[in-house]
């Protein structure tokens, strides 16, 4: 091993990664030559120095502006959120309301009315909520939808097939 | 204000996938200190690691959702932090960087040192000494590359280990080391040099 090479391999030499037959070389080269021993010094000693660096403190006005920032911001996230979530609530109430009353009205369309005939006879709770609606009266008010039939209505309709229009025109 | 203690980065995510703001400050709480550091460290300006910092914590809390935990989180903020505090780099003029070429070693043909080497280990280790130096090196940080001077905070100034450094930064480990081993030899260089000036002016 030369001196070029020891150089080389000082970050695996410091690091103790190095492997045993190599290292050997490494510590007898470095036994009889000083300037690879200074060097060695020198570098390790410009890694340890470098820790110093790190900046370790943050200005207590500078944390205090950013996590008033960070904080507001955040707040306003969670508020568009919630609107968001709000929006999709009520978009989804009606998409399952359409779909009841076309359903009570018979005016799904004929896909539609296989595979929501078909939900309904397996599913034993939604199934029981639309006999309760399904009896031929037009439903001028359609009785409110408990949020456990919403949810599973929601779902079914999520699952359907895109560009399936559930209503006939 | 309930300060219910989260005990752990996984309690934190899911906290913050349902927009709670208590999750968002002890995040803001558990990392801020190491988050500023190592903006600074890349940006070397205060308000615009100020500046980074803001824009980590807002993707932070806007992308917890997206993130698998297939690494640590700190591990997740600290790559949002690099590349934030990267592309603010690219949005600015550079600040001038030196060809580290010119502060590596030489050697003969036959691979010896040239010269002799000084060994100024032991002088560094004066108290007298240390604030200046820390000022020295961080100014010599300054004129390395970002490819050299990233691997360099990470590794060697916040002390993670390379294969931690890789990860961040999509390198390979060997990549990260041999980044590592030119940033430590130029700062080495350059260390020796304000040295020898230095006692140069005492004479």
């Amino acid at each position: 091993m030369n001196c070029k090479e020891l150089v080389y391999l000082l970050g695996d030499y410091l690091e103790g990664t190095m492997e045993e037959p190599l290292r050997q070389e490494f510590s007898l080269h470095l036994e009889m030559c000083e300037p690879c021993m200074n060097f060695l010094r020198t570098y390790d000693t410009t890694r340890i120095l470098c820790r110093q660096i790190r900046c370790e403190e943050i200005p207590e006005e500078v944390r205090t502006r950013l996590k008033a920032f960070v904080m507001e911001k955040v707040r306003e996230h969670n508020r568009d959120i919630e609107k968001y979530v709000e929006k999709a609530a009520i978009e989804r109430r009606e998409q399952v309301s359409t779909l009841l009353r076309a359903y009570a009205a018979n005016r799904l369309s004929p896909m539609m009315a296989v595979l929501f005939q078909t939900h309904n006879d397996r599913c034993e709770t939604c199934g029981a909520f639309l006999r309760s609606i399904d009896g031929g009266k037009s439903l001028v008010e359609m009785p409110k939808v408990p949020p456990d039939i919403e949810e599973h209505i929601a779902e079914f309709l999520e699952a359907l097939p895109p560009g399936e229009a559930p209503t006939l025109s | 204000m309930p300060t219910e203690r989260v005990a752990d980065d996984n309690v934190l995510l899911e906290g913050l996938r349902h927009g709670s703001a208590e999750a968002a400050e002890t995040l803001f709480d558990r990392f801020h200190g190491r988050i500023y550091s190592l903006a600074m460290s890349i940006l070397k300006n205060e308000s615009d690691a100020e500046e980074a910092v803001q824009d980590v914590f807002l993707t932070v809390v806007r992308k917890a959702h997206t993130f698998k935990g297939n690494s640590a989180l700190y591990s997740w903020m600290y790559r949002i932090c690099v590349n934030t505090c990267l592309m603010r780099l690219r949005g600015k003029r550079r600040s001038e960087t030196v060809a580290i070429e010119d502060f590596m070693p030489v050697f003969t043909e036959d691979g010896m040192h040239t010269s002799l080497v000084d060994d100024w280990s032991k002088e560094v280790e004066r108290k007298a000494l240390e604030k200046e130096l820390g000022q020295v090196i961080q100014k010599f940080t300054e004129t390395l590359s970002e490819k050299y001077r990233v691997v360099f905070v990470l590794s060697d100034v916040e002390g993670l280990s390379n294969e931690e450094t890789a990860q961040i930064l999509g390198l390979t480990v060997p990549a990260v080391k041999s980044r590592l081993h030119r940033a430590r030899l130029y700062l080495r260089e350059r260390l020796t040099g304000y040295l020898r000036e230095g006692k140069m002016e005492k004479q």
